[in-house]
């Protein structure tokens, strides 16, 4: 969480794909957003059963699927992200008794408005993994991003005017035409 | 209408069952209305009821305090409904003085027919479906659905559901949602990339003058998240990324309390159809919920309230 409202705080001078050197082929960045209770201990389960999954997520630990607001989703994909996952306990199971319930009517609602404005629906995901699905959160994440190859990088707040582009920003974006 | 309006309202003042009447009166410029809000019984008189009382009401009313009474046509009584589920205001605080709206006519569309600027037409008036105009002694008739405002078309409610005193005739909805939602169909029609680039485009006009916010009913929060600045979610500057976040998380803000009056687009300095983005969200809570946002008091808002199964197939 730390990490992320630092990131908030840099404004959009952080870049995500910075991370990369240049040479090397384009990977999707994901961000996933998982609550505490269930995909964390589910991702850190994956982890000690040595299940193996991409290692494009950043993971930000939340203290459940409902403190996921729409603003870290708009915010995640604005700083440069290829996609967000957002990951809680299945319906029932939380920890705080309603709050995957109202998440996953907020993230009902940012999935599809995000569609029509015209973000790719794969890059808003959502799943349900509970602290025992070490494996369903491996291929929850081999999934997504895949998803995220076939949708390409993301550019939709790029600038495309006039190559009025930022430095940092139009080196992404030369990196991803090249691959 | 307006007599009788004018009557109850001072009757209510006089007696001091209320503290506030919020109404509308003339407006400096022709044709235009403003909002009234008094205290004073003699103030009453200045009240008005015609086809050009365009504002939503309902947005005065979180900063109201004692007992109100308020002109409310549909559109204004939902929102009330709305408020009064959420807990900002009190039903017992409120005189609802209901009006059966025919729908507000938009002066934009009538400028645009005509060709002429409001100053120079003589007299728009309404009678049924037909609406008259008359420039330099010459009378120009167009139907109702030329003129009213696209909001007004797909209204659902014209009779105030919830109500003390009814002012008129009770009217009947009849929605025409395919001409209200040409601006809708015409962008599913796009390709995501292509409706992209065409938010980019209107998005860019934006001054970020905030209007739609403020003029929104459902819009109550003390402290806007675009004025937070640690951390700052949004630049404040005007530019396109930001402006269409801005609008984006201030739609998801208002799902389920938007009730498509249309107040965003009216208001908006740069005609951004800001009406896209609302009613696309009005039909998606609906179609995934069934919540119509403004229709029951006792109903609970659509971000408490929660089914055991719903929307599964977005998740994984």
């Amino acid at each position: 969480m730390k990490l992320f409202l630092r990131l908030c705080y840099n404004g959009t001078s952080f870049d995500p794909r910075s991370e990369m050197s240049p040479e090397s082929e384009w990977e999707p960045k994901l961000l996933g957003f998982l609550c505490r209770w269930c995909s964390y201990a589910g991702a850190d389960l994956a982890g000690t059963s040595r299940k193996k999954y991409p290692a494009n997520i950043r993971i930000i630990k939340v203290p459940c699927s409902g403190r996921v607001d729409s603003l870290f989703i708009l915010k995640a994909l604005r700083l440069g992200f290829d996609g967000v996952l957002v990951s809680g306990c299945h319906p029932g199971d939380c920890h705080y008794q309603t709050g995957n319930y109202r998440a996953r009517r907020r993230i009902a609602i940012i999935k599809k408005f995000l569609e029509y404005l015209g973000v790719e629906p794969q890059r808003l995901q959502a799943s349900w993994v509970s602290a025992s699905e070490g494996g369903k959160f491996a291929e929850v994440v081999t999934d997504v991003t895949q998803d995220l190859k076939e949708v390409g990088p993301n550019q939709l707040f790029e600038r495309k005017k006039n190559g009025a582009k930022t430095k940092a920003r139009s080196e992404g974006a030369a990196r991803a035409k090249e691959d | 209408m307006e007599q009788k309006l004018r009557q109850e309202a001072k009757a209510l003042l006089e007696q001091k069952k209320i503290d506030w009447i919020i109404g509308f009166e003339a407006g400096s410029l022709k044709f235009t209305t403003t909002p009234l809000i008094t205290k004073d019984a003699a103030d009453t008189e200045r009240l008005v009821i015609n086809p050009f009382i365009t504002n939503n009401l309902a947005s005065f009313l979180t900063e109201m305090k004692g007992r109100v009474a308020i002109v409310a046509k549909g559109c204004e009584s939902r929102s009330i409904v709305s408020l009064i589920q959420d807990n900002k205001v009190a039903r017992e605080d409120l005189v609802i003085l209901g009006v059966p709206c025919p729908g507000i006519i938009d002066l934009a569309k009538i400028e645009r027919l005509v060709g002429k600027e409001r100053d120079e037409l003589d007299d728009i008036s309404r009678d049924g479906d037909k609406v008259s105009v008359k420039v330099n002694g010459k009378k120009k008739d167009f139907t109702a659905s030329d003129v009213l405002f696209d909001h007004c078309l797909a209204c659902e409610l014209p009779t105030p559901q919830e109500y003390d005193i009814l002012l008129g005739e009770e009217r009947k909805p009849s929605p025409e949602l395919k001409v209200s939602g040409q601006n809708i169909a015409a962008l599913k029609e796009l390709t995501s990339t292509e409706r992209w680039a065409s938010w980019e485009k209107e998005l860019s006009r934006c001054i970020r003058c905030y209007a739609c916010r403020n003029v929104c009913p459902a819009c109550f929060c003390q402290r806007c998240f675009v004025e937070e600045t640690e951390p700052q979610w949004v630049m404040p500057m005007p530019r396109w990324q930001d402006n269409l976040i801005f609008q984006i998380i201030r739609n998801i803000h208002v799902a389920g309390r938007c009730t498509d009056c249309g107040e965003c687009e009216r208001v908006c300095p740069v005609n951004i159809p800001l009406r896209s983005l609302t009613r696309e969200m009005y039909d998606i809570v609906d179609e995934l919920f069934k919540f119509k946002s403004g229709m029951d008091k006792d109903a609970l808002p659509l971000m408490v309230h929660y089914e055991q199964e719903e929307a599964e197939d977005l998740f994984r």
